[in-house]
Protein backbone atom coordinates (compact mmCIF):
# COMPACT_ATOMS: atom_id res chain seq x y z
CA UNK A 1 0.00 0.00 0.00
CA UNK A 2 3.02 2.49 -0.96
CA UNK A 3 1.68 6.32 -1.44
CA UNK A 4 -1.68 5.89 0.70
CA UNK A 5 -1.62 8.23 2.82
CA UNK A 6 -0.08 10.40 0.15
CA UNK A 7 -3.09 9.31 -2.21
CA UNK A 8 -5.70 9.83 0.10
CA UNK A 9 -4.85 13.05 0.93
CA UNK A 10 -5.03 14.09 -2.20
CA UNK A 11 -8.54 12.83 -2.78
CA UNK A 12 -9.69 14.59 0.21
CA UNK A 13 -8.66 18.09 -1.42
CA UNK A 14 -9.92 17.01 -4.61
CA UNK A 15 -13.23 16.59 -2.90
CA UNK A 16 -13.46 19.96 -1.33
CA UNK A 17 -11.83 21.84 -3.93
CA UNK A 18 -13.64 20.18 -7.30
CA UNK A 19 -17.54 19.87 -8.05
CA UNK A 20 -17.26 16.69 -6.19
CA UNK A 21 -18.47 18.91 -3.11
CA UNK A 22 -21.34 20.44 -4.64
CA UNK A 23 -22.80 17.24 -6.47
CA UNK A 24 -23.53 14.82 -3.51
CA UNK A 25 -23.81 16.97 -0.65
CA UNK A 26 -26.45 19.49 -3.15
CA UNK A 27 -28.62 17.21 -3.94
CA UNK A 28 -28.92 14.74 -0.54
CA UNK A 29 -28.91 18.51 1.60
CA UNK A 30 -32.20 19.53 -0.67
CA UNK A 31 -33.93 16.69 0.12
CA UNK A 32 -32.97 16.54 3.35
CA UNK A 33 -34.04 20.03 3.37
CA UNK A 34 -37.50 19.92 1.66
CA UNK A 35 -38.72 16.52 2.79
CA UNK A 36 -40.43 17.48 6.13
CA UNK A 37 -42.08 20.87 5.14
CA UNK A 38 -43.15 18.52 2.27
CA UNK A 39 -44.77 15.83 4.24
CA UNK A 40 -46.81 18.86 6.25
CA UNK A 41 -48.37 20.35 3.32
CA UNK A 42 -48.62 16.99 0.92
CA UNK A 43 -52.62 16.34 2.74
CA UNK A 44 -53.64 20.46 1.94
CA UNK A 45 -51.22 19.85 -1.65
CA UNK A 46 -53.73 16.70 -2.36
CA UNK A 47 -56.78 18.53 -1.44
CA UNK A 48 -56.08 21.35 -2.94
CA UNK A 49 -56.67 19.33 -6.39
CA UNK A 50 -60.16 18.56 -5.97
CA UNK A 51 -62.48 21.36 -7.78
CA UNK A 52 -64.19 22.92 -4.58
CA UNK A 53 -68.03 22.53 -6.73
CA UNK A 54 -67.36 18.55 -6.93
CA UNK A 55 -68.33 17.85 -4.11
CA UNK A 56 -65.45 15.44 -3.68
CA UNK A 57 -63.89 14.86 -0.11
CA UNK A 58 -60.56 14.06 0.37
CA UNK A 59 -60.08 12.68 3.67
CA UNK A 60 -56.49 11.98 4.94
CA UNK A 61 -54.87 11.68 8.54
CA UNK A 62 -52.83 14.03 10.06
CA UNK A 63 -48.99 14.20 8.82
CA UNK A 64 -46.80 13.11 11.18
CA UNK A 65 -42.80 12.53 11.79
CA UNK A 66 -43.18 9.45 9.90
CA UNK A 67 -44.43 10.71 7.11
CA UNK A 68 -41.45 13.22 7.01
CA UNK A 69 -39.00 10.42 7.71
CA UNK A 70 -40.71 8.74 4.52
CA UNK A 71 -39.86 11.46 2.20
CA UNK A 72 -36.24 11.26 3.30
CA UNK A 73 -35.62 7.11 2.90
CA UNK A 74 -37.75 7.38 -0.41
CA UNK A 75 -35.07 9.92 -1.39
CA UNK A 76 -32.50 8.03 -0.75
CA UNK A 77 -33.50 4.95 -1.82
CA UNK A 78 -34.06 6.77 -5.28
CA UNK A 79 -32.74 9.77 -6.04
CA UNK A 80 -29.22 8.71 -3.81
CA UNK A 81 -28.42 6.04 -4.75
CA UNK A 82 -29.06 6.91 -8.29
CA UNK A 83 -26.73 9.96 -7.95
CA UNK A 84 -24.41 7.64 -6.36
CA UNK A 85 -24.04 4.93 -9.50
CA UNK A 86 -23.82 8.07 -11.88
CA UNK A 87 -21.07 10.11 -10.37
CA UNK A 88 -19.05 7.34 -9.14
CA UNK A 89 -19.36 5.20 -12.65
CA UNK A 90 -16.05 7.27 -13.44
CA UNK A 91 -14.27 6.67 -9.95
CA UNK A 92 -11.18 4.64 -11.84
CA UNK A 93 -11.59 5.31 -15.81
CA UNK A 94 -11.60 9.07 -15.57
CA UNK A 95 -8.30 8.86 -14.14
CA UNK A 96 -7.08 6.22 -16.38
CA UNK A 97 -8.84 8.38 -19.56
CA UNK A 98 -7.11 11.84 -18.63
CA UNK A 99 -3.82 10.79 -17.98
CA UNK A 100 -2.98 11.32 -14.15
CA UNK A 101 -3.13 7.42 -13.59
CA UNK A 102 -0.45 7.39 -15.62
CA UNK A 103 1.68 10.31 -13.82
CA UNK A 104 0.80 8.47 -10.31
CA UNK A 105 1.09 5.03 -10.98
CA UNK A 106 4.62 5.58 -12.28
CA UNK A 107 6.08 6.35 -9.04
CA UNK A 108 5.90 4.38 -5.91
CA UNK A 109 2.41 4.51 -5.78
CA UNK A 110 0.91 0.98 -5.91
CA UNK A 111 -2.75 0.33 -7.80
CA UNK A 112 -4.00 -1.32 -4.74
CA UNK A 113 -3.84 1.80 -2.90
CA UNK A 114 -4.80 3.84 -5.81
CA UNK A 115 -7.70 1.54 -5.53
CA UNK A 116 -8.40 1.67 -1.62
CA UNK A 117 -7.72 5.38 -1.34
CA UNK A 118 -10.34 6.35 -3.82
CA UNK A 119 -12.97 3.90 -2.78
CA UNK A 120 -12.24 4.88 0.86
CA UNK A 121 -12.87 8.66 0.30
CA UNK A 122 -15.81 8.62 -1.76
CA UNK A 123 -17.47 6.54 0.98
CA UNK A 124 -16.31 9.22 3.77
CA UNK A 125 -17.68 11.79 1.43
CA UNK A 126 -20.95 9.10 1.12
CA UNK A 127 -21.33 8.32 5.19
CA UNK A 128 -20.59 12.08 5.98
CA UNK A 129 -23.24 13.67 3.44
CA UNK A 130 -26.06 11.27 4.02
CA UNK A 131 -25.34 11.47 8.06
CA UNK A 132 -25.23 15.79 7.78
CA UNK A 133 -28.80 15.50 5.60
CA UNK A 134 -30.21 13.07 8.06
CA UNK A 135 -29.29 15.28 11.01
CA UNK A 136 -30.73 18.17 9.10
CA UNK A 137 -34.15 16.12 8.05
CA UNK A 138 -34.49 15.35 12.16
CA UNK A 139 -33.91 18.54 13.17
CA UNK A 140 -36.86 20.50 10.53
CA UNK A 141 -39.00 17.61 11.52
CA UNK A 142 -38.97 18.09 15.10
CA UNK A 143 -39.07 21.73 14.23
CA UNK A 144 -42.20 21.42 12.13
CA UNK A 145 -44.37 17.85 14.00
CA UNK A 146 -42.82 18.53 17.66
CA UNK A 147 -41.98 14.67 17.56
CA UNK A 148 -39.27 13.41 16.28
CA UNK A 149 -37.56 10.27 17.88
CA UNK A 150 -33.91 9.46 16.77
CA UNK A 151 -34.10 5.93 16.45
CA UNK A 152 -36.07 5.30 13.66
CA UNK A 153 -34.45 7.54 11.15
CA UNK A 154 -30.52 6.47 12.43
CA UNK A 155 -31.20 2.54 11.82
CA UNK A 156 -33.15 3.42 8.69
CA UNK A 157 -30.33 5.62 7.55
CA UNK A 158 -27.65 3.68 8.67
CA UNK A 159 -29.31 0.47 7.01
CA UNK A 160 -29.23 2.50 3.82
CA UNK A 161 -25.97 3.67 4.20
CA UNK A 162 -25.04 -0.55 3.50
CA UNK A 163 -26.60 -0.36 0.50
CA UNK A 164 -24.76 2.74 -0.43
CA UNK A 165 -21.73 1.42 0.11
CA UNK A 166 -22.68 -1.95 -1.78
CA UNK A 167 -23.64 0.07 -4.89
CA UNK A 168 -20.36 2.88 -4.27
CA UNK A 169 -17.97 -0.55 -4.22
CA UNK A 170 -19.95 -1.78 -7.16
CA UNK A 171 -19.09 0.98 -9.05
CA UNK A 172 -15.49 1.01 -8.03
CA UNK A 173 -15.45 -2.20 -9.61
CA UNK A 174 -17.24 -1.78 -12.68
CA UNK A 175 -15.09 1.32 -13.41
CA UNK A 176 -12.03 -0.51 -12.56
CA UNK A 177 -12.94 -2.98 -15.44
CA UNK A 178 -14.16 -0.77 -18.14
CA UNK A 179 -13.13 2.84 -19.42
CA UNK A 180 -16.74 3.97 -19.92
CA UNK A 181 -18.73 6.06 -17.27
CA UNK A 182 -21.96 5.92 -19.21
CA UNK A 183 -21.23 1.94 -19.31
CA UNK A 184 -20.41 1.34 -15.87
CA UNK A 185 -23.51 3.65 -15.01
CA UNK A 186 -25.35 1.59 -17.16
CA UNK A 187 -24.61 -2.44 -15.19
CA UNK A 188 -25.06 -0.36 -11.85
CA UNK A 189 -28.30 0.69 -12.70
CA UNK A 190 -28.67 -2.78 -14.02
CA UNK A 191 -27.52 -4.21 -10.16
CA UNK A 192 -30.40 -1.75 -8.51
CA UNK A 193 -33.23 -3.35 -11.34
CA UNK A 194 -31.70 -6.59 -10.21
CA UNK A 195 -31.90 -6.18 -6.84
CA UNK A 196 -35.49 -4.70 -7.02
CA UNK A 197 -36.78 -7.63 -9.08
CA UNK A 198 -35.38 -10.02 -5.95
CA UNK A 199 -37.25 -8.06 -3.28
CA UNK A 200 -40.11 -10.42 -4.54
CA UNK A 201 -38.63 -13.33 -3.76
CA UNK A 202 -38.74 -14.38 -0.28
CA UNK A 203 -35.09 -16.17 0.22
CA UNK A 204 -33.46 -13.22 -1.48
CA UNK A 205 -35.41 -10.50 1.12
CA UNK A 206 -33.91 -13.27 3.69
CA UNK A 207 -30.32 -13.85 2.94
CA UNK A 208 -29.25 -11.45 0.50
CA UNK A 209 -28.55 -7.41 0.07
CA UNK A 210 -32.51 -7.14 -1.42
CA UNK A 211 -33.48 -7.60 1.99
CA UNK A 212 -31.83 -3.92 2.95
CA UNK A 213 -33.17 -2.37 -0.10
CA UNK A 214 -36.58 -1.77 1.00
CA UNK A 215 -35.66 -1.90 5.38
CA UNK A 216 -35.23 1.92 5.74
CA UNK A 217 -39.11 2.18 5.42
CA UNK A 218 -39.78 -0.66 7.22
CA UNK A 219 -37.78 0.90 10.09
CA UNK A 220 -39.26 4.30 9.89
CA UNK A 221 -42.68 2.84 10.00
CA UNK A 222 -41.88 1.33 13.44
CA UNK A 223 -42.09 -2.17 11.80
CA UNK A 224 -39.86 -5.00 13.01
CA UNK A 225 -37.01 -6.49 10.37
CA UNK A 226 -35.12 -9.38 10.76
CA UNK A 227 -31.59 -8.02 9.09
CA UNK A 228 -29.11 -10.38 10.16
CA UNK A 229 -28.18 -12.33 7.31
CA UNK A 230 -28.88 -9.19 4.46
CA UNK A 231 -26.73 -7.12 6.60
CA UNK A 232 -23.77 -9.91 6.47
CA UNK A 233 -23.99 -10.94 2.54
CA UNK A 234 -24.18 -6.44 1.60
CA UNK A 235 -21.09 -6.16 4.02
CA UNK A 236 -19.18 -9.41 2.40
CA UNK A 237 -20.77 -8.30 -1.66
CA UNK A 238 -19.40 -4.70 -0.49
CA UNK A 239 -15.82 -6.46 0.28
CA UNK A 240 -15.71 -8.64 -2.20
CA UNK A 241 -16.45 -5.73 -5.25
CA UNK A 242 -12.97 -4.14 -3.72
CA UNK A 243 -11.26 -6.83 -3.42
CA UNK A 244 -12.43 -7.55 -7.34
CA UNK A 245 -11.96 -3.70 -8.13
CA UNK A 246 -8.05 -3.94 -7.19
CA UNK A 247 -7.44 -7.38 -8.61
CA UNK A 248 -8.99 -6.17 -12.01
CA UNK A 249 -6.79 -3.14 -11.99
CA UNK A 250 -3.55 -4.54 -11.32
CA UNK A 251 -3.85 -6.53 -14.11
CA UNK A 252 -5.31 -3.56 -16.33
CA UNK A 253 -2.75 -1.86 -18.58
CA UNK A 254 -2.74 1.89 -18.76
CA UNK B 1 29.91 2.39 -18.16
CA UNK B 2 27.18 -0.28 -16.69
CA UNK B 3 23.53 -0.28 -18.18
CA UNK B 4 20.62 1.99 -17.54
CA UNK B 5 18.16 0.08 -19.38
CA UNK B 6 18.96 -3.57 -20.93
CA UNK B 7 15.98 -4.48 -22.75
CA UNK B 8 16.31 -7.84 -24.85
CA UNK B 9 13.94 -10.08 -27.57
CA UNK B 10 11.16 -7.75 -26.38
CA UNK B 11 8.01 -8.31 -27.73
CA UNK B 12 4.77 -7.14 -27.49
CA UNK B 13 1.19 -8.48 -29.65
CA UNK B 14 -1.89 -6.51 -29.39
CA UNK B 15 -4.39 -9.06 -30.77
CA UNK B 16 -3.63 -9.72 -34.68
CA UNK B 17 -0.97 -6.07 -34.02
CA UNK B 18 2.56 -6.90 -33.11
CA UNK B 19 3.85 -3.68 -31.61
CA UNK B 20 7.06 -4.90 -30.41
CA UNK B 21 8.64 -7.57 -32.50
CA UNK B 22 12.03 -8.47 -30.68
CA UNK B 23 13.50 -5.20 -29.41
CA UNK B 24 17.43 -5.27 -28.26
CA UNK B 25 18.44 -2.09 -26.54
CA UNK B 26 21.18 -1.06 -24.39
CA UNK B 27 21.67 2.25 -23.00
CA UNK B 28 24.66 3.34 -20.87
CA UNK B 29 24.08 5.33 -17.33
CA UNK B 30 24.76 8.97 -17.78
CA UNK B 31 23.90 9.16 -21.74
CA UNK B 32 21.45 11.29 -23.44
CA UNK B 33 19.74 8.59 -25.30
CA UNK B 34 17.57 9.67 -27.89
CA UNK B 35 14.98 6.36 -28.92
CA UNK B 36 14.06 7.77 -32.52
CA UNK B 37 11.37 6.32 -35.04
CA UNK B 38 8.58 6.86 -37.11
CA UNK B 39 4.94 7.40 -35.64
CA UNK B 40 4.01 3.52 -34.41
CA UNK B 41 7.20 2.22 -34.41
CA UNK B 42 6.63 0.81 -31.03
CA UNK B 43 8.03 4.22 -28.86
CA UNK B 44 5.31 4.36 -26.55
CA UNK B 45 4.83 0.69 -26.21
CA UNK B 46 8.53 0.42 -25.37
CA UNK B 47 8.27 3.31 -22.40
CA UNK B 48 5.08 2.04 -21.35
CA UNK B 49 6.41 -1.91 -20.34
CA UNK B 50 9.63 0.14 -19.07
CA UNK B 51 7.60 2.01 -16.49
CA UNK B 52 5.20 -1.07 -15.76
CA UNK B 53 2.61 0.52 -17.13
CA UNK B 54 1.77 -2.28 -19.56
CA UNK B 55 3.35 -5.75 -19.80
CA UNK B 56 5.40 -7.40 -22.32
CA UNK B 57 4.32 -10.52 -23.98
CA UNK B 58 8.11 -11.98 -24.75
CA UNK B 59 11.45 -10.80 -23.95
CA UNK B 60 12.72 -8.80 -20.55
CA UNK B 61 13.45 -5.50 -19.80
CA UNK B 62 15.95 -4.32 -16.54
CA UNK B 63 16.17 -1.03 -14.98
CA UNK B 64 19.39 -0.41 -13.67
CA UNK B 65 19.61 -4.64 -13.10
CA UNK B 66 15.93 -4.79 -11.77
CA UNK B 67 13.07 -6.52 -13.65
CA UNK B 68 10.30 -4.37 -14.85
CA UNK B 69 7.79 -7.05 -13.98
CA UNK B 70 8.49 -8.54 -10.91
CA UNK B 71 10.72 -5.78 -9.73
CA UNK B 72 8.14 -2.34 -10.33
CA UNK B 73 8.32 -0.65 -7.03
CA UNK B 74 12.53 -0.74 -7.20
CA UNK B 75 12.14 0.62 -10.64
CA UNK B 76 9.32 3.13 -10.08
CA UNK B 77 12.04 4.40 -7.59
CA UNK B 78 14.57 4.89 -9.44
CA UNK B 79 13.01 6.55 -12.60
CA UNK B 80 11.22 9.84 -13.58
CA UNK B 81 9.00 9.55 -16.09
CA UNK B 82 7.06 12.15 -18.26
CA UNK B 83 4.42 10.43 -20.82
CA UNK B 84 3.64 12.08 -24.17
CA UNK B 85 0.40 13.55 -23.24
CA UNK B 86 0.73 14.20 -19.43
CA UNK B 87 -2.53 14.45 -17.20
CA UNK B 88 -2.52 16.57 -14.10
CA UNK B 89 -4.81 17.38 -11.45
CA UNK B 90 -5.85 20.72 -13.33
CA UNK B 91 -7.27 22.31 -10.05
CA UNK B 92 -3.84 22.04 -8.49
CA UNK B 93 -1.22 24.60 -8.50
CA UNK B 94 2.45 23.79 -10.04
CA UNK B 95 3.75 24.01 -6.14
CA UNK B 96 1.12 21.80 -5.26
CA UNK B 97 1.16 19.49 -8.11
CA UNK B 98 5.53 18.93 -7.24
CA UNK B 99 5.05 18.73 -3.56
CA UNK B 100 1.88 15.65 -4.81
CA UNK B 101 4.81 14.13 -6.68
CA UNK B 102 7.07 14.84 -4.08
CA UNK B 103 4.97 13.10 -0.73
CA UNK B 104 3.76 9.71 -3.17
CA UNK B 105 8.22 8.90 -3.30
CA UNK B 106 7.76 9.78 0.72
CA UNK B 107 9.50 12.90 -0.11
CA UNK B 108 9.06 15.84 2.75
CA UNK B 109 10.33 18.54 4.73
CA UNK B 110 13.14 20.79 4.10
CA UNK B 111 14.19 18.77 1.05
CA UNK B 112 10.83 18.95 -0.27
CA UNK B 113 10.64 22.34 0.01
CA UNK B 114 13.96 22.79 -1.67
CA UNK B 115 13.39 21.11 -4.91
CA UNK B 116 10.64 22.00 -5.20
CA UNK B 117 11.09 25.41 -5.34
CA UNK B 118 14.32 24.47 -7.34
CA UNK B 119 12.57 22.53 -10.20
CA UNK B 120 9.57 25.47 -10.41
CA UNK B 121 12.99 27.81 -11.22
CA UNK B 122 14.56 25.26 -13.76
CA UNK B 123 10.81 24.67 -15.36
CA UNK B 124 10.44 28.92 -15.20
CA UNK B 125 6.94 28.54 -13.21
CA UNK B 126 8.19 30.64 -10.19
CA UNK B 127 5.69 32.52 -9.31
CA UNK B 128 3.18 31.20 -10.93
CA UNK B 129 -0.02 31.32 -9.27
CA UNK B 130 -2.45 30.09 -11.58
CA UNK B 131 -4.31 26.48 -11.64
CA UNK B 132 -2.82 24.00 -13.98
CA UNK B 133 -5.62 24.29 -15.79
CA UNK B 134 -4.86 27.53 -17.39
CA UNK B 135 -1.60 26.56 -18.45
CA UNK B 136 -0.50 26.38 -21.93
CA UNK B 137 1.12 23.39 -23.71
CA UNK B 138 4.68 24.00 -23.13
CA UNK B 139 3.75 25.34 -19.75
CA UNK B 140 2.41 22.00 -18.82
CA UNK B 141 5.20 20.00 -20.59
CA UNK B 142 7.95 21.86 -18.54
CA UNK B 143 6.01 21.30 -15.23
CA UNK B 144 6.65 17.40 -16.24
CA UNK B 145 9.49 17.64 -16.80
CA UNK B 146 9.87 18.76 -13.15
CA UNK B 147 7.54 16.49 -11.24
CA UNK B 148 9.62 13.96 -13.50
CA UNK B 149 12.63 15.31 -11.58
CA UNK B 150 11.44 15.50 -8.32
CA UNK B 151 12.97 11.74 -6.61
CA UNK B 152 16.33 13.04 -8.66
CA UNK B 153 15.67 9.92 -10.21
CA UNK B 154 18.91 8.01 -11.63
CA UNK B 155 17.13 7.90 -14.89
CA UNK B 156 14.49 10.01 -16.83
CA UNK B 157 12.62 8.79 -19.05
CA UNK B 158 10.82 11.33 -21.58
CA UNK B 159 8.19 9.89 -24.27
CA UNK B 160 7.73 12.34 -27.27
CA UNK B 161 8.78 15.42 -25.01
CA UNK B 162 8.68 18.21 -27.90
CA UNK B 163 6.30 16.35 -30.27
CA UNK B 164 3.06 19.14 -30.20
CA UNK B 165 5.00 22.36 -29.27
CA UNK B 166 5.56 25.58 -31.11
CA UNK B 167 9.27 26.52 -31.89
CA UNK B 168 9.61 28.46 -28.10
CA UNK B 169 8.09 25.35 -26.18
CA UNK B 170 10.15 23.12 -27.91
CA UNK B 171 13.51 24.92 -27.53
CA UNK B 172 12.76 25.51 -23.42
CA UNK B 173 12.03 21.81 -22.79
CA UNK B 174 14.95 21.43 -25.27
CA UNK B 175 17.46 23.42 -22.59
CA UNK B 176 15.49 21.85 -20.04
CA UNK B 177 17.24 18.70 -21.04
CA UNK B 178 20.40 19.63 -22.31
CA UNK B 179 21.04 20.96 -18.36
CA UNK B 180 20.50 17.47 -17.02
CA UNK B 181 23.14 16.13 -19.19
CA UNK B 182 25.69 14.02 -16.70
CA UNK B 183 23.72 14.39 -14.21
CA UNK B 184 20.85 11.72 -14.52
CA UNK B 185 20.59 9.29 -17.97
CA UNK B 186 18.20 10.93 -19.42
CA UNK B 187 15.76 8.50 -22.15
CA UNK B 188 14.15 10.54 -24.74
CA UNK B 189 11.75 9.05 -27.45
CA UNK B 190 10.89 11.33 -30.35
CA UNK B 191 10.26 11.48 -34.19
CA UNK B 192 11.82 14.69 -34.51
CA UNK B 193 15.52 14.35 -35.65
CA UNK B 194 16.89 17.62 -35.08
CA UNK B 195 15.85 17.50 -31.52
CA UNK B 196 17.88 14.26 -31.22
CA UNK B 197 21.00 15.74 -32.51
CA UNK B 198 20.87 18.67 -30.76
CA UNK B 199 20.18 17.30 -27.15
CA UNK B 200 21.04 13.46 -27.54
CA UNK B 201 24.94 11.67 -27.33
CA UNK B 202 23.57 8.29 -28.12
CA UNK B 203 20.69 6.84 -30.43
CA UNK B 204 18.83 3.70 -31.39
CA UNK B 205 16.52 3.96 -34.00
CA UNK B 206 13.15 1.77 -33.79
CA UNK B 207 11.47 0.60 -36.98
CA UNK B 208 8.53 -1.77 -37.17
CA UNK B 209 9.07 -2.89 -33.39
CA UNK B 210 12.68 -3.46 -33.75
CA UNK B 211 15.90 -1.50 -33.21
CA UNK B 212 17.42 -1.39 -36.18
CA UNK B 213 20.63 0.83 -35.47
CA UNK B 214 22.14 1.97 -31.81
CA UNK B 215 25.28 4.18 -31.62
CA UNK B 216 26.90 7.37 -30.53
CA UNK B 217 25.44 9.86 -33.09
CA UNK B 218 29.13 10.79 -34.09
CA UNK B 219 29.67 7.02 -34.68
CA UNK B 220 26.76 6.66 -36.19
CA UNK B 221 27.46 9.91 -38.66
CA UNK B 222 30.72 9.05 -39.57
CA UNK B 223 29.27 5.21 -40.41
CA UNK B 224 27.06 6.06 -42.70
CA UNK B 225 28.90 9.42 -43.70
CA UNK B 226 31.41 6.85 -45.54
CA UNK B 227 29.40 5.44 -48.01
CA UNK B 228 28.46 9.41 -49.31
CA UNK B 229 31.18 11.56 -51.83
CA UNK B 230 30.11 14.88 -52.85
CA UNK B 231 32.11 16.40 -56.20
CA UNK B 232 32.20 20.09 -57.43
CA UNK B 233 33.05 20.87 -61.10
CA UNK B 234 33.15 23.82 -62.82
CA UNK B 235 31.24 23.11 -65.71
CA UNK B 236 29.17 19.91 -67.23
CA UNK B 237 27.98 18.79 -64.07
CA UNK B 238 24.82 16.90 -65.53
CA UNK B 239 26.84 15.32 -68.18
CA UNK B 240 29.49 13.98 -65.48
CA UNK B 241 26.91 12.47 -63.22
CA UNK B 242 25.15 10.67 -65.95
CA UNK B 243 28.48 8.99 -66.22
CA UNK B 244 28.81 8.71 -62.34
CA UNK B 245 25.65 6.90 -62.48
CA UNK B 246 26.55 4.33 -65.35
CA UNK B 247 29.59 3.33 -63.09
CA UNK B 248 29.52 0.31 -60.55
CA UNK B 249 30.69 1.79 -57.82
CA UNK B 250 27.69 4.08 -57.62
CA UNK B 251 24.48 3.19 -55.84
CA UNK B 252 22.71 6.81 -56.32
CA UNK B 253 24.00 9.77 -57.57
CA UNK B 254 22.12 13.42 -57.19
CA UNK B 255 22.45 16.75 -58.85
CA UNK B 256 23.41 19.37 -55.65
CA UNK B 257 23.96 23.06 -56.30
CA UNK B 258 26.70 24.73 -57.52
CA UNK B 259 27.91 22.26 -60.00
CA UNK B 260 27.80 19.47 -57.10
CA UNK B 261 27.38 16.59 -57.34
CA UNK B 262 26.50 14.20 -54.19
CA UNK B 263 26.96 10.28 -54.89
CA UNK B 264 26.41 7.17 -52.79
CA UNK B 265 28.84 4.47 -53.29
CA UNK B 266 28.49 1.03 -53.00
CA UNK B 267 32.81 1.21 -53.31
CA UNK B 268 34.50 3.87 -51.63
CA UNK B 269 37.73 2.63 -52.90
CA UNK B 270 36.72 2.48 -56.27
CA UNK B 271 34.52 5.25 -56.18
CA UNK B 272 38.34 7.09 -55.06
CA UNK B 273 40.57 6.73 -57.58
CA UNK B 274 37.63 6.44 -60.68
CA UNK B 275 35.95 10.20 -59.68
CA UNK B 276 39.77 12.22 -60.38
CA UNK B 277 40.40 10.46 -63.32
CA UNK B 278 36.99 11.11 -65.12
CA UNK B 279 36.49 14.59 -64.12
CA UNK B 280 40.29 14.54 -66.11
CA UNK B 281 39.18 12.69 -68.57
CA UNK B 282 35.98 15.28 -69.10
CA UNK B 283 38.72 17.95 -69.21
CA UNK B 284 36.66 20.41 -65.89
CA UNK B 285 38.11 21.69 -63.41
CA UNK B 286 37.79 19.69 -60.22
CA UNK B 287 36.25 22.32 -57.38
CA UNK B 288 35.69 19.87 -54.61
CA UNK B 289 36.26 16.45 -53.45
CA UNK B 290 35.40 14.87 -50.29
CA UNK B 291 33.31 12.48 -47.45
CA UNK B 292 29.74 13.66 -47.40
CA UNK B 293 28.55 15.16 -44.35
CA UNK B 294 26.06 12.78 -43.52
CA UNK B 295 23.10 13.88 -41.41
CA UNK B 296 20.98 12.10 -38.74
CA UNK B 297 17.54 12.77 -41.00
CA UNK B 298 19.81 10.75 -44.10
CA UNK B 299 20.50 7.66 -41.77
CA UNK B 300 17.59 7.71 -40.36
CA UNK B 301 16.10 7.93 -43.81
CA UNK B 302 18.10 5.55 -45.18
CA UNK B 303 17.49 2.98 -42.26
CA UNK B 304 13.82 3.07 -41.89
CA UNK B 305 13.14 3.47 -45.91
CA UNK B 306 12.19 6.22 -46.29
CA UNK B 307 9.02 6.17 -44.02
CA UNK B 308 8.83 9.25 -41.48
Amino acid sequence: MRGFGAFLGKEFREIVRTWRIWVLPGIVLFFAISGPPLAKITPELLSSFVPADSGMVIQMPDPTYVDSYLQWTKNLQQIVLFTVIIMFGGIISVEKKSGTATLVLTKPLSRTAFVISKTLSALVLLVVTVCVGALATWGLTYAIFAEAPLAPIAQATGTWLLTGALFLALMVALSAAMDSQAGAAGLGFLGFIVLSIATLWKPAMDYSPAGLLSAPTTLVMGESATLGWPIATTVALTLACVAAAVLVFRKREL
Amino acid sequence: MSAAIEVAGLTKVYGAKRALAGVDLTVPTGSVFGFLGPNGAGKTTTLRILTGLAAPSGGEARVFGHDVVSATNQVRADIGFLPDVPGYYEWMTAPEFLRFAGSLFGIGGRVLDERVEALLDLAGLTGVRQKIGGYSRGMKQRLGVAQALINAPKLLMLDEPTSALDPIGRKEVLDMISSLGGRTTVFFSTHILSDVDRVCDTVAILHEGRVVTQAPIGELKSRYGTSKLVVGVTEGADALAAAFRAEPWAAEVARGDNGSIKITVADLESARRAVPAMVAAAGVGLTRFETGEVSLEEVFVDLVGGER
